[in-house]
């Protein structure tokens, strides 16, 4: 019955996308309609699934003996824990949702039966992926996903696909190989690739590895930072991001099963290894590192591009930064839900963005411009209320609501961080909301201090309920937040810059929001404008790996060259 | 005395095939009819007699899928008059590998003999404009010639030395891999198919006696030659233009990697073996793919010049897109089985060797996908003709990837008798591991 309920989820997905592929061309619209049935009673499947592993615990088979060595190439085995179950549901919920979409989208479409296959097909591949029982047969699926990844961005005849195809599957190859050699180090270093019996023997393990005369580092930490660099591939983390902009001439379906599923694969890998990085400060160091810069770099790019699907873009590398930043501060639950709550909005924002795309080119006053008269209009009491309920409330709110909600504030880094992410942002929706409605400042401020209450209560019982859900044991929780904890002074100076750079940001722009004028010295507008530049390009780094690609051809051709006057063939 | 017995009648079967070829040879499609015919009873015959032959460490694997290899390279060629001496050929060549994998010994020293005179006479008869006459790849096919009558008449540590040329020469190591090459590129009709099956195949049964006998001074220049050669051949393929010269330097690159996982681990296991017939197979297919297309634009068509093609021959596109995805080590094929087995199952010699041969592996992806993607996708040329692969041809490269899947997926127990682990401690070389 187990058994039956964990292989129906990806095995209904195949079926639905060989229904598609297979049968004459003139019932592909009753085929594709039919292939809808099996997809919802995966979801169906999944949900069943999640059920029965919170209320009975993990659900293990294989199909391979994990005692022999000869079962490494192929080891098919399924290990479903309350992680995978959620990301089954994920998957196979967005799955369905954009299968039923893309019927209609897709249809009198020439490729519509490659696409809707593909869809099928790539749904299959990600679900045997977050339930795999080892880390080979992850990878096994990892890499047909690199693959999918090509041939989803595709359009045969159109050589800007083409070039971006290429280009996505040789990146995407580089960090497999990453992810390969650190699989054979895990082999070599634990005899064993099941994951329980992997995360025992790296934890009883002590091995070091001297790469230089006195410099060492742990086992866990090679292991973990060559699987790392795997996981960066995926979700598109700097400077390995710009297979996903590339990508875009794919139909818009495919963007929102790409954004909301494939490019998770580096966050559920983290969180399915756990217990492995959970043991390698130097690794969640380096992906706080990445992550926050990848955050930075992604957001900051978004808001230059004048694409909607770039802009789209940039703005998921940025949303992955952000969750592989979480993972680099020990929060490993709360980039789970992050990307559970960043999948069903981009799933939902790419699925429209065809039919805004579609307005906006019949009507032209759409998108309405802003009232900027109203907003210009400025009150001191206005201001001071904002100010104080933007900046000083949220920050009470949030140490009440920490001491009710029992999180060793004080003792865990992580937790300060994530705390003041939550403020930063929820800050900012404020501030955004009294931008846009100056007049009546005392009810406004009434209105924003319930949403602001209900929105944090909310989110934060939230993430408790779902941090006590993936990750029953507190004590694992905590270990994972003191493995990622910063030098004290670090992170002292980390948080005060980044909260005095937040105030005054808030403070500048909520003056030149109400028609003040702020003084700022005059080369600050040309470096305003060489950034933008930069950043709307993508500060160049397409055009880097373009000249590095050219140059090694270039060098390639030299060396064949010279080699055909001594070697015969 | 059971084991002659058995080889003498497996090898017999292909001869007498290959004479009655002869005795249709008038009629190119019963010359044709014949020999797939032949193959078929061949592998029929191997599969039933084998439980009577004495077991190698390599298992029967390879034993399995030389009659398939000469039976999808005959079936992928069109039927032609001008086929017939290449399909009498592969019959031949047949017996001859049949009797090599089989027998020990005397007579497979011999018959090794005979394929090398062969290949020589072969070659120095068959040149082009495009191809001409290498004198370097006979030169090589001799020196193997001259290896394997010294290690039949000399002692340890010679006949070891001279044993490890000749497998070198079939298994394509810098810098003996001349002669694999004008072989691939010289041979006529279905032969070059065939033949990067059949030599690698008798290259590792050699390796396979070797590798335990082999001095350590001898296994460290093999894995320095080894090492060079994955990433030598990568480079070359990264360069080349002409598919058969990037099929032979991609599969010199990837059997370099065979070479430098036998030498650092001392023992080669049935990994090897899914791991060369998966490169030889998928090679293969490659080659027979190439075949359809020389045969409807021309011998010396210049891959850049077709494209296109997914739209207008989609039977070949898929056929191709997953041959080449087996190249390149995607799962579910065997080449990726292959190469995950040798690497789980060898130790790390060196790190920096590894770090090459990954890249060497990576580089894998890169020249085949940029191969196949000119070939396939793209505006598609007004001025040619396009027609989708026939029947034979279908079906012979449909064999050819149900193969390499089928060796991908192949139960672990049915590999061979000698799959071993090796405990952490195994770990040798400048990584410094304190536990």
């Amino acid at each position: 019955m187990q058994v039956s309920l964990v292989l129906g989820v990806p095995l209904l997905f195949l079926l639905a996308a060989c229904l598609v592929v297979v049968g004459p061309d003139r019932a592909l619209s009753q085929r594709a309609k039919l292939a809808a049935y099996p997809i919802g009673a995966a979801f169906c499947l999944a949900i069943a699934t999640l059920y029965l592993v919170a209320t009975q615990g993990p659900i293990t088979f294989r199909l391979y003996d994990p005692a022999s060595v000869g079962s490494f190439a192929f080891p098919i085995g399924f290990y479903v824990d309350r992680l995978s179950a959620v990301m089954m549901v994920l998957i196979s919920g967005v799955g369905s949702v954009i299968y039923t979409y893309s019927i209609r989208y897709m249809y009198q479409d020439a490729h519509a039966p490659r696409y809707l296959a593909l869809i099928g097909g790539t749904t299959f591949v990600l679900l045997c992926m977050v339930s795999s029982a080892n880390l080979m047969m992850l990878f096994l699926f990892w890499q047909i996903l690199s693959y999918l990844l090509y041939i989803l961005a595709h359009n045969h005849s159109h050589a800007g696909t083409l070039d971006g195809a290429f280009r996505t599957f040789t990146l995407l190859r580089l960090s497999d190989v990453a992810f390969l050699a650190g699989i054979v180090l895990a082999h070599f270093l634990y005899g064993t690739l099941e994951f329980q019996e992997l995360f025992v023997r790296a934890a009883e393990s002590t091995a070091t590895l001297s790469l230089l005369p006195g410099v060492e580092i742990s086992g866990a930490t090679a292991v973990t930072l060559l699987l790392f660099i795997g996981g960066m591939g995926k979700s598109a983390q700097f400077p390995l991001f710009i297979w996903l902009p590339r990508s875009l001439y794919a139909p818009t379906p495919v963007h929102a099963l790409l954004h909301a599923g494939i490019i998770n694969a580096g966050g559920f890998l983290i969180n399915r290894l756990a217990p492995l990085f959970g043991q390698s400060p130097a690794t969640l160091h380096v992906a706080l590192v990445v992550g926050t810069l990848t955050a930075v770099l992604g957001a900051t790019m978004m808001l230059t591009q004048n694409d909607i699907k770039k802009t789209l873009g940039f703005s998921t590398i940025g949303q992955m930064g952000y969750m592989i930043m979480e993972c680099g501060l020990g929060a490993f639950s709360l980039a789970v839900f992050h990307l559970i709550a960043h999948g069903l909005f981009k799933a939902t924002v790419f699925l429209n963005c065809g039919n805004v795309i579609h307005k906006a080119r019949q009507d032209p006053e759409f998108p309405h411009a802003d009232q900027r008269e109203e907003e210009e209009h400025f009150s001191p009491l206005t201001w001071s209320t904002g100010f104080f309920t933007t900046l000083a409330i949220p920050l009470i709110i949030l140490l009440v609501t920490h001491g009710v909600l029992r999180i060793p504030l004080l003792e865990s880094q992580g937790a300060v961080i994530i705390l003041f992410f939550i403020w930063v942002t929820s800050s900012q929706a404020i501030l955004t909301l009294t931008r846009l409605r100056a007049v009546a400042s005392w009810k406004v401020s009434a209105a924003m201090l319930l949403t602001f209450l209900f929105v944090v209560l909310v989110y934060l019982f939230a993430v408790e309920s779902f941090t006590a859900f993936l990750y029953p044991n507190p004590a694992e929780v905590a270990l994972y937040f003191q493995a990622a904890d910063l030098p004290n002074w670090l992170f002292d100076l980390l948080l005060f810059g980044a909260t005095l750079s937040t105030i005054l940001g808030w403070l500048y722009l909520y003056l030149r929001a109400h028609g003040r004028s702020v003084w700022m010295p005059p080369w600050v507008d040309g470096v305003r404008i060489r950034l933008y530049v930069l950043f709307m390009n993508r500060l160049y780094v397409e055009q880097a790996y373009q000249h590095a690609g050219k140059f090694l051809l270039r060098l390639l051709h030299r060396i064949d060259k010279h080699a055909q006057g001594w070697s015969q063939r | 005395m059971m084991n002659e017995i058995v080889t003498t009648l497996l090898a017999s079967i292909p001869f007498i095939g290959a004479l009655l070829c002869l005795t249709v040879w008038s009629r190119s499609d019963y010359v044709k009819q014949t020999a797939i015919v032949m193959t078929m009873i061949s592998l029929g015959a191997t599969i039933a007699l084998s439980p009577f032959l004495t077991v190698s460490s390599e298992g029967f694997l390879l034993l399995y899928l030389l009659p398939l290899a000469a039976c999808v390279s005959i079936l992928g060629q069109p039927t032609h008059e001008t086929h017939r001496f290449a399909w009498v050929l592969t019959l031949v060549f047949l017996g001859l590998g049949v009797t090599i994998l089989a027998s020990h010994g005397v007579v497979g020293h011999l018959a090794l003999l005979v394929l090398f005179g062969l290949v020589i006479g072969l070659l120095s008869r068959h040149h082009s404009a495009l191809w001409p006459m290498s004198w370097w790849g006979i030169g090589v096919y001799g020196l193997g010639a001259v290896a394997t009558v010294t290690s039949a008449m000399t002692e340890p540590p010679i006949s070891t030395i001279a044993s490890v040329l000749a497998c070198a020469v079939l298994l394509p190591l810098v810098p003996l891999h001349s002669g694999y090459f004008t072989a691939l590129t010289r041979l006529p009709g279905n032969l070059p198919s065939f033949i990067v099956v059949l030599f690698p195949a008798v290259g590792l049964h050699g390796l396979v006696m070797l590798t335990p006998m082999l001095p350590n001074n001898v296994a460290v220049t093999i894995m320095g030659l080894a090492v060079f050669g994955a990433l030598y051949g990568a480079v070359r393929a990264l360069a080349q233009s002409r598919m058969r010269l990037l099929l032979a330097y991609s599969s010199l690159s990837l059997f370099s990697m065979l070479w430098w996982f036998a030498a650092a681990a001392g023992i080669t296991t049935a990994w090897a073996s899914v791991f060369v017939g998966a490169v030889s197979f998928g090679t293969s297919g490659l080659l027979l793919a190439w075949q359809a297309i020389r045969t409807r634009y021309g011998d010396d068509v210049d891959p850049q010049a077709v494209s296109g093609l997914a739209s207008t021959m989609p039977r070949f596109a898929v056929l191709l897109s997953l041959m080449a995805l087996a190249v390149m080590g995607l799962p579910p094929f065997g080449v990726f089985s292959g190469f995950m087995g040798l690497l789980l199952t060898s130790p790390i010699a060196s790190p920096s060797a590894l770090f090459v041969i990954l890249l060497a592996w990576l580089a894998t992806s890169w020249y085949i996908l940029d191969a196949v993607q000119r070939l396939l996708f793209g505006q598609q040329r007004p001025d040619l003709s396009f027609t989708d692969l026939q029947q034979s041809e279908f079906a012979a490269l449909l064999m050819v990837v149900l193969i390499v899947i089928a060796l991908g997926v192949i139960p672990a127990g049915l590999l061979g008798p000698n799959i071993v682990a090796l405990s952490p401690s195994d770990i040798m070389g400048p990584f410094a591991w304190n536990k």
